[in-house]
């Protein structure tokens, strides 16, 4: 008896959303993940200096996987949100760019423009 | 007070109390026409009132009574795994949802429609008011922030939140989201887990995959071919064998550090951890299998 199984749409979520929502939401769980991965390590192993694997995820204090302990929904909805729209983008500009490259077929090789 | 509620963490929380507030909201407007449908008029006006206080009334002493729940040792476990239960129920499909009609018997009477409102709202809001207290974590302003955002939603706003989830369905894989991140952060805060988990922190990487990948597993089943459907049983069986032996390590205090493994028993115990669950994985494999082809049987015939 959920009010959303009033709407078939959002009953059968799985299946009805879209692309870009799906991704938002990838992003998102990815992100979370992550958060976890980040809580799993324990900083005590490595002493106070980090070997050089991890710092390889360590852009800075601000910007760290190892950081993302501390994030909240707010920065997962953020960080997903941001990169949804940059797999969105480099899509675009990746089948924009092949079809730049690909080659015309032969029969219509007359009517390409020299 | 003020600077606490506007801190990045406190807008956080609020904003999964809504979240879980929107995607596990219950249907209370229908049960309440649907209770009092048959009675007179002048009663019917009387049991919606009623029926709308007592409905908030239930809610917000549910509420209430949660916080202190999960503040006892176990609980706080409990409530997560009901959490990921709920969260893969919530992502389960439903081909009829529309076309099913809440199973509520029209009252006789006032007080019978009025039994009937305050069961069927205590029901609908275990998992709503569940989902709040792991989000809230013990603090009474969220939930009353929540009680405050989830009222006008039960009361007025059924029509604008279906609206919402039919014109964004990614709301709910979210909102599933939301409720297996709160399932991960219940039992990683649960008092008698706590100094098992200081010792053991890689664990917590595999209980928050085995929370997703057992929440979320609706969605990615429906992405899977046929033939790799499987995984979603597998995936989530192999977590629980492996924390299962990070588990009996510390009761029977073996060495879990295979570089570390001195005698026979503790390679031995290496062995089982890590080839162990290959002949129990072909065995289900092939379980599913001969059921597949059987079922195709009787299909067939």
């Amino acid at each position: 008896m959920l009010l959303i199984h009033r709407s078939p749409r959002a009953a059968n979520a799985v299946h009805t959303v879209s692309p870009s929502g799906e991704l938002f939401v990838a992003g998102v769980v990815i992100f979370m993940i992550l958060a976890s991965f980040a809580d799993a390590i324990d900083p005590a192993v490595f002493g106070q200096a980090v070997p050089p694997e991890f710092s390889l995820f360590d852009f800075g204090d601000e910007f760290s996987v190892l950081g993302l302990c501390h994030w909240n929904l707010l920065q997962f909805v953020t960080a997903g949100s941001l990169l949804s729209g940059a797999v969105f983008v480099l899509r675009l500009g990746g089948s924009r760019a092949c079809k730049v490259l690909r080659s015309a077929s032969r029969r219509a090789l007359s009517k390409v423009p020299i | 007070m003020e600077s606490q509620l506007l801190s990045a963490a406190s807008l956080s929380a609020l904003l999964a109390i809504v979240l879980i507030d929107l995607v596990l909201a219950g249907d209370n407007a229908l049960v309440i026409g649907l209770a009092a449908r048959n009675l007179p008029r002048q009663a019917q006006r009387k049991v919606i009132f009623w029926g709308t206080f007592v409905a908030i009334a239930v809610r917000a002493l549910m509420a209430i009574l949660v916080v202190y729940i999960l503040a006892l040792p176990g609980f706080m476990l409990a409530g997560a795994i009901a959490l990921v239960w709920i969260a893969r129920k919530l992502l389960t499909p439903d081909p009829d949802a529309a076309g099913s009609q809440a199973a509520v018997v029209p009252a006789v009477s006032f007080a019978v429609a009025l039994r009937t409102i305050v069961v069927a709202d205590a029901i609908m809001g275990i998992d709503n008011v569940l989902g709040i207290g792991g989000v809230a974590a013990g603090s009474i302003l969220l939930i009353v922030l929540g009680l405050a955002i989830s009222v006008p939603i039960i009361v007025w706003g059924s029509h604008l939140v279906i609206r919402l989830v039919d014109r964004f369905p990614s709301i709910i894989l979210l909102g599933g989201a939301v409720l297996a991140w709160t399932a991960y952060s219940m039992i990683v805060r649960e008092p008698l887990l706590a100094p098992w988990l200081a010792d053991h922190t890689a664990a917590k990487l595999v209980i928050a995959i085995l929370a997703f990948s057992i929440a979320l597993a609706p969605w990615y089943s429906a992405r899977l071919s046929e033939d790799r459907k499987p995984l979603v049983v597998l995936l989530p069986a192999l977590l629980v064998w492996l924390l299962g032996f990070e588990v009996a390590a510390g009761i029977w205090n073996i060495e879990m550090r295979y570089l570390r493994a001195a005698q026979t028993g503790e390679y031995l115990f290496q062995a089982a951890r890590w080839l162990g669950w290959l002949p129990l994985a072909v065995a289900f494999l092939w379980l599913r299998e001969q059921i597949v082809a059987r079922r195709r049987t009787t299909a067939r015939g």
